[in-house]
């Protein structure tokens, strides 16, 4: 009897998440629709999958990239490149996306595969400025001008075909390329490589006395991590219409960190939880752009220095407190 | 007999788990002391938490008294500058830096009332060999030298009582009572010690008064005579062969 | 003759990005810290010499100090803040949060001093020497002859004194150094505010030479952390070495290839060292 609740629950459990992924799609009409709460809606999307790249890295290898931007700006790049050059429509340039940011991620992933800790970020933070001033100086990717004038996001299918004009239109493709990354997440968290990537970061000793290839696993994470990075960044140069160097900017950075640290790090929905808050204060809350720079950059100092566990760990605190 | 280091009920968890349990222990001046007990009975736990040290993270509780002062609120560096001074477990001194540069680290107290701070000359007497090394780098020291560094390092910033950690790990079993033996000299000249020891029957042909701690807990306590008769360190520590309470226990991290 | 100049701008570059990764050098090799607001607290200390030059109207050698100072209280009051991180060495942490600090200070900075370029006057920067086709300032001698008293002298507080050797000891292990009498968080504190003033004087010296704006601070990391590899993490003379190489990589490249990729190049060929050896070029 008491197995069989016991169960259930576990069941009820396991369900949640996919019930809260299912709810998050009504999100926007139940905040009212409008324009404004829709391309708030498709941005929080779009910077959430940015940020569950650096998440599988920051949760799951105990590492600080700082080199995401290059895989966020390499996946708007193919967009913008391909979609006005070559005219290719929407999944060809998702596939461009994904194999531009999977070969960086890669060839960076190879390059850092020995180094670790302020090694491994300093080296990541200086191949994205080092990537910024290239694309910066190089005409052939627009150069300092970016690429102007993307055409709409076309997807065609056997049903029938979709263009993406206004964020309304991109709001089902932003939510599916997040649950994607949010599902893409979560089965990592249970795959053997992401509980190789945890063992590694806590017991290296022990890892490798199991067995586990601890370079491989690291450069495995690594590449995956980029895709959904580059896939943010794909659907990002629709959602603008234009991309240029300023996708490298230390913002990006800063908020892909601050939005998996202030909710707690190694939280399913943390990353998207982060993003929202961060993103609802910018658009709705805003003190000037610089002024902003200040409040997320303080956000990201007090978590650390007085509460790491973030939110959701403060939350999971106060409810202790409270059954005692 | 006036104490110069005792601790009341002093308790230590890691996390809940309760590494020593009210543990109560007197250090009287110009004595030396001795701590034995089985791997991971928390002798070290014991004996850092009355220096306000740790690797770890554990929660304190209880006073420690130093000379009459509670010191249970200070930091392990203030006590150092109090004369509170632990050799820890293991690793004790500074592989990167040279003999002379380790000790150089340590600064003798300006005011050093009822307190004698070791000279160079004292020490070298004390261990001639640290003399020869005096420019090699920590690293490329043997074992009992850097046992032997370590303990000089606390000698010269004149302790009011020195906390040993299992001294002897690492030492061959011949140079153990030798070592044991110039510590009791140097409380025999009015230091205080409080040793931790392994190796129970060296221990106690040393010590003035044993502790016996048993999972956290002080199961037995008095001179070290009597506590050679104990029937529990007799069948626990002395009952075996020689050879096997020679050996030292094993290096805990 | 232009290989003269060249060599001449290469080995003023080179004293400046030596001078720039003084601090970091110190903090990162010894103590085992990263600040990756360094690049912020280089900008800081140019606009608060250019602002109190301008709004106070003091010459350019007492705005020196006073930026010094500004920086320094700054970086005490960062470290302040990371003592509990900085104890438990969590790196990780650490990185994030200067990080964040970096970010605080670009926002900052931005209201603080607008968002146009400046200039931070220095008197000797007019001060041209022309000699058989070649020609520097003498801001420029001003650099080079404070790079390397400074490195001078940090090595010989380092690898001489006590103090050096209390810095040593806690970076190898700072619970250790508390059982040695030794107040960690206190020489954690001196050493970051070390890193600051230095960065700080650093950016009075190096700045004059160009156009100063709130917004950079990146690249200086950059030029920081690749000479601190090159040089051999934490080792003093390999770090000045190192500026002084990356400062003549930069001067040839710049004019017989290319000024726009001389940053890339560099970094090009760190990457292929890192590679080779994680650890930078450091022999320990
Ligand atoms: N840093 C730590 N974190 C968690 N538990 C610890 C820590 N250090 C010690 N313990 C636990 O506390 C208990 C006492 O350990 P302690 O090191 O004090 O034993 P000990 O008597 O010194 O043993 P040994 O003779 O092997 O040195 C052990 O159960 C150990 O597992
Ligand atoms: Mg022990």
């Amino acid at each position: 009897m008491k197995d069989r609740r016991e169960r259930s629950f576990r069941a009820a459990r396991a369900a949640l998440p996919f019930a809260t992924l299912a709810l998050l799609f009504f999100v926007p009409e139940i905040a009212g629709g409008g324009s404004i709460v829709y391309s708030t809606c498709v941005t929080i999307a779009i910077f959430a999958v940015m940020a569950y790249g650096a998440d599988a890295i920051l949760s799951y290898l105990g590492e600080v990239s700082l080199g995401h931007t290059i895989f966020w700006a390499g996946g708007g790049y193919a967009a913008a490149l391909l979609s006005t050059r070559l005219a290719w429509d929407g999944w060809l340039t998702a596939l461009a996306a994904v194999v531009v940011g999977v070969s960086l991620a890669a060839i960076l992933g190879l390059a850092t595969l020995r180094t670790r800790e302020f090694v491994f970020s300093l080296v990541t933070y200086a191949a994205a400025i080092v990537a910024f001033e290239i694309v910066f100086n190089w005409q052939f990717l627009g150069g300092s001008d970016g690429v102007v004038g993307i055409p709409l996001l076309t997807l065609t299918s056997p049903v029938g075909d979709f263009t993406g004009g206004s964020n309304e239109e991109l709001w089902p493709v932003a939510y599916a390329l997040l649950a994607l990354s949010i599902l893409f997440i979560h089965r990592f968290r249970r795959s053997r490589l992401g509980q190789e990537a945890l063992m590694a970061q806590m017991n290296p000793d022990l890892a490798m006395g199991l067995g586990v290839n601890i370079q491989k696993v690291r450069l495995m994470v690594f590449v995956l991590s980029a895709v959904p990075t580059a896939l943010a960044g794909w659907l990002y140069a629709f959602q603008r219409a234009y991309v240029g160097p300023d996708m490298f900017e230390a913002y990006f950075l800063v908020f892909m960190l601050t939005a998996i640290i202030l909710p707690g790090r190694r939280v399913l929905f943390g990353p998207v939880l982060g993003t929202a808050i961060v993103i609802v204060q910018q658009t709705f809350f805003s003190i000037g752009g610089d002024g902003d720079k200040i409040i997320l950059g303080t956000l990201l100092v007090l978590v650390l220095i007085v509460w790491p566990s973030g939110l959701i760990g403060a939350f999971r605190f106060a409810l202790r407190r409270l059954h005692r | 007999m006036s104490s110069v280091l005792a601790c009341d009920r002093l308790t230590v968890r890691y996390g809940g788990k309760t590494a020593v349990d009210r543990v109560t222990l007197d250090v009287p001046a110009g004595r030396m002391v001795g701590v034995i007990g089985a791997n991971g009975a928390g002798k070290s736990t014991l004996i850092n938490a009355l220096a306000g040290w740790s690797r770890g993270r554990p929660e304190v509780e209880g006073e420690v008294v130093l000379g009459g002062e509670p010191v249970s609120g200070l930091s392990a560096y203030r006590r150092a500058h109090r004369g509170l001074l632990l050799v820890p477990e293991g690793k004790g001194i500074f592989g990167g830096l040279t003999v002379e540069e380790n000790m150089a680290l340590v600064r003798t107290p300006a005011d050093t009332r009822d307190r004698h701070a070791f000279g160079e000359d004292e020490i070298f007497a004390l261990f001639p060999r640290l003399r020869e090394r005096l420019h090699h780098k920590g690293t490329a020291l043997s074992g009992g030298e850097r046992q032997m560094l370590a303990i000089s390092c606390a000698l010269r910033a004149a302790p009011r009582v020195l906390l040993l950690d299992e001294p002897s790990v690492g030492l061959a079993p011949r140079l153990v009572l030798e070592l044991l033996k110039r510590m009791r000299q140097l409380v025999d000249l009015g230091l205080s010690i409080l040793l931790v020891e392994q190796n129970v029957r060296a221990a106690l042909s040393v010590v003035d008064d044993v502790y016996l701690l048993e999972r956290g807990t002080v199961v037995a306590h008095g001179p070290a005579e009597e506590m050679r008769e104990d029937k529990r360190v007799v069948e626990a520590y002395l009952g075996r062969s020689d050879i096997e309470i020679a050996e030292p226990g094993s290096p805990h991290p | 003759m232009i290989l003269v100049q060249q060599f001449i701008n290469g080995l003023v570059l080179g004293s400046g990005y030596a001078l720039i990764a003084l601090g970091w050098t110190v903090l990162l090799g010894a103590a085992r810290l990263v600040n990756f607001a360094h690049g912020q607290l280089y900008m800081l200390g140019a606009f608060v010499a250019w602002f109190v030059m301008e709004q106070a109207g003091v010459p350019y050698f007492v705005s020196i100090p006073v930026s010094v100072l500004a920086v320094a209280l700054l970086g005490a009051f960062m470290q302040a803040s990371m003592t509990r991180l900085v104890m438990e060495q969590n790196l990780t942490s650490l990185m994030i949060v200067t990080l964040g600090f970096g970010y605080m200070l670009t926002g900052g900075a931005a209201i603080l001093f607008g968002g146009a370029p400046q200039t931070l006057d220095s008197p000797l920067q007019g001060m041209a020497v022309r000699t058989g086709g070649v020609w520097f300032t003498l801001q420029d001698v001003l650099i080079l002859a404070c790079a390397l008293v400074l490195f001078a002298a940090v090595w010989l507080v380092l690898n001489r004194t006590r103090i050096g050797a209390m810095v040593r000891a806690i970076a190898e292990d700072p619970k250790l150094a508390q059982l040695f009498g030794i107040n960690a968080p206190l020489v954690y504190l001196g050493i970051f505010v070390f890193e600051a003033a230095t960065v700080a004087l650093a950016a009075t010296l190096v700045a004059p030479r160009t156009p100063i704006l709130t917004s950079m601070g990146f690249e200086e990391v950059i030029l920081t952390f690749m000479i601190v590899v090159l040089g051999g993490i934490g080792s003093v003379g390999g770090s000045l070495a190192a500026g002084f190489g990356l400062g003549m990589f930069t001067a040839f490249f710049g004019t017989f290839v290319s000024p726009a990729y001389t940053t890339a190049a560099a970094f090009g060929f760190v990457l292929v060292l890192l590679s080779v050896r994680p650890k930078g070029l450091a022999r320990r």
